[in-house]
């Protein structure tokens, strides 16, 4: 097979966000940066070594990162508001250093389960691609969570985390699509 | 008023001569039967056209079928090969679990192959079985290569990198947003065995995030090398080191257009 050869179907989703995909995505900023805020809690409590320290802040920084990427996505839609229910969620189980790489662990494997979730919903590609590219990382600092101090394999490779996505109906799309009067 | 000097004329005359003289040669001439084959040895064997390849949500979900079945080959290669010794004998179970996730995401996949009108895959992409993994194989498996268990989990890491990365791939080009779905679901399964894989061969809190070996300035084996997934090129360094102590790198592409398991691709 030769790449002049092959070719792509002439049907494509749409590069840009819809409105209902811009909803979708602010809901991710939300829980990015609710999960932001808890790294930066876990690393303020002072229970962690330092290069356990260095870690959570790649991790929330990561986080932050998300959810800057949601602005440019989704524009004048978003707020830039942490999901609060999130945040109330875990930020009591960030007491000690055991109990909270428990609760961080949690944490990444609902992101990643929502924005999996949110995934499913989107039309547009651009979205589409980088919100792909969040949830790979999402399930490897999950992962990571099962790794350290020490292994646990049932803990890095299994999620049984539940989606907190919302369902958001996507508007009929246009066609495009010529048609010939008889 | 031109000057053409007389041993101008007599060159453009003699190129007249021995053109004319030479197309004669080249055209028909009486009495002579044109022949098909004048300008060949032997007849020319008819060709056959390749089909036409055309990038469907089937032949992206075929393609990643085929590389769980890359997976699972070499996850059976190494624990088949007794290949895990040492303190690496321990990762056996890790391996298993790896290889039956690996076919159970082949099933899941096949699944939807068959469900968008397509049909199953069930064997290993040949070309990047070709390219990437039986090199490193022989490489790795060289008796001189000290470090075999350790390169065979860095070529397990490689190969989980590789999945994640088409997964995460061929999300921008499925067309249906289902799809990318379940290929991102699969993609975190990838990841995270990568993860597991990672910590064996550069572990700590120290090495999850991206570090340098100061040594070779290459980039250490890290469980989250960047904020975002990549959808770059995956390093494999294995084999026996040379004299200064560097091991041959291999680079993995995920499947290109040449690589993608079209609609006419069978298992031999």
């Amino acid at each position: 097979m030769t790449t002049a050869q092959a070719r792509f179907p002439r049907s494509t989703p749409p590069a840009q966000p819809t409105d209902a995909d811009k909803q979708l995505l602010l809901f991710t900023q939300g829980v990015e940066l609710a999960a932001r805020d808890l790294y930066k809690k876990a690393v303020d409590s002072g229970k962690f070594s330092d290069d356990e320290v260095a870690m959570l802040k790649m991790f929330g920084e990561h986080h932050n990162s998300y959810a800057q990427a949601m602005n440019g996505l989704i524009g004048k839609v978003a707020t830039n508001k942490r999901n609060d229910s999130l945040y109330s969620t875990h930020v009591g189980q960030l007491a000690s250093a055991q109990s909270a790489y428990a609760s961080l662990q949690s944490l990444e494997n609902t992101l990643a389960t929502t924005n999996t979730d949110i995934l499913g919903q989107l039309l547009g590609l651009d979205a589409a691609r980088i919100l792909a590219s969040i949830i790979t990382t999402e399930a490897r600092m999950a992962a990571v969570f099962g790794t350290l101090p020490a292994l646990s394999l049932t803990s890095a490779l299994n999620s049984s985390a539940n989606s907190l996505a919302p369902k958001i109906a996507q508007a009929p799309m246009a066609s495009t699509e010529t048609t010939v009067a008889p | 008023m031109n000057n053409i000097s007389r041993r101008d004329a007599l060159r453009v005359g003699g190129l007249s001569v021995f053109g004319a003289a030479f197309l004669a040669a080249c055209g028909e001439q009486a009495g002579v039967v044109p022949s098909a084959n004048i300008l060949s040895e032997g007849a020319v064997t008819p060709t056959t056209a390749l089909p036409e390849g055309v990038i469907t949500d089937v032949v992206l979900l075929r393609t990643a079928a085929s590389l769980e079945y890359n997976a699972i080959d070499t996850y059976n290669a190494v624990l088949e090969g007794g290949l895990l010794t040492g303190d690496y004998a321990k990762l056996t179970d890790a391996v298993k679990r790896f290889r039956d996730d690996h076919q159970a995401h082949a099933d899941a996949v096949n699944r939807l192959v068959v469900a968008s009108g397509g049909k199953a895959h069930t064997c290993a992409n040949a070309r990047i079985d070709t390219l990437y993994i039986q090199p490193a194989i022989a490489l790795i498996t060289a008796k001189d290569n000290p470090d075999l268990s350790k390169d065979i989990v860095a070529l397990a890491h490689a190969l989980e990198n590789l999945a994640t990365q088409t997964y995460q791939g061929v999300v921008a080009s499925l067309t249906a947003p289902s799809l990318r779905a379940d290929a991102i679901r699969i993609a975190q399964d990838e990841a995270r065995h990568a993860v597991v894989l990672a910590q064996v061969l550069n572990g700590g809190y120290a090495s999850v995030g991206p570090t340098t070996n100061a040594a070779t300035g290459k980039p250490n084996i890290a469980s989250v090398p960047a904020a975002y997934g990549s959808l770059g090129t995956v390093m494999l360094q294995a084999g026996a080191p040379s004299a200064e102590g560097v091991k041959t790198a291999l680079t993995l592409e995920t499947p290109s257009l040449n690589g993608l398991i079209y609609d006419f691709v069978d298992c031999q």
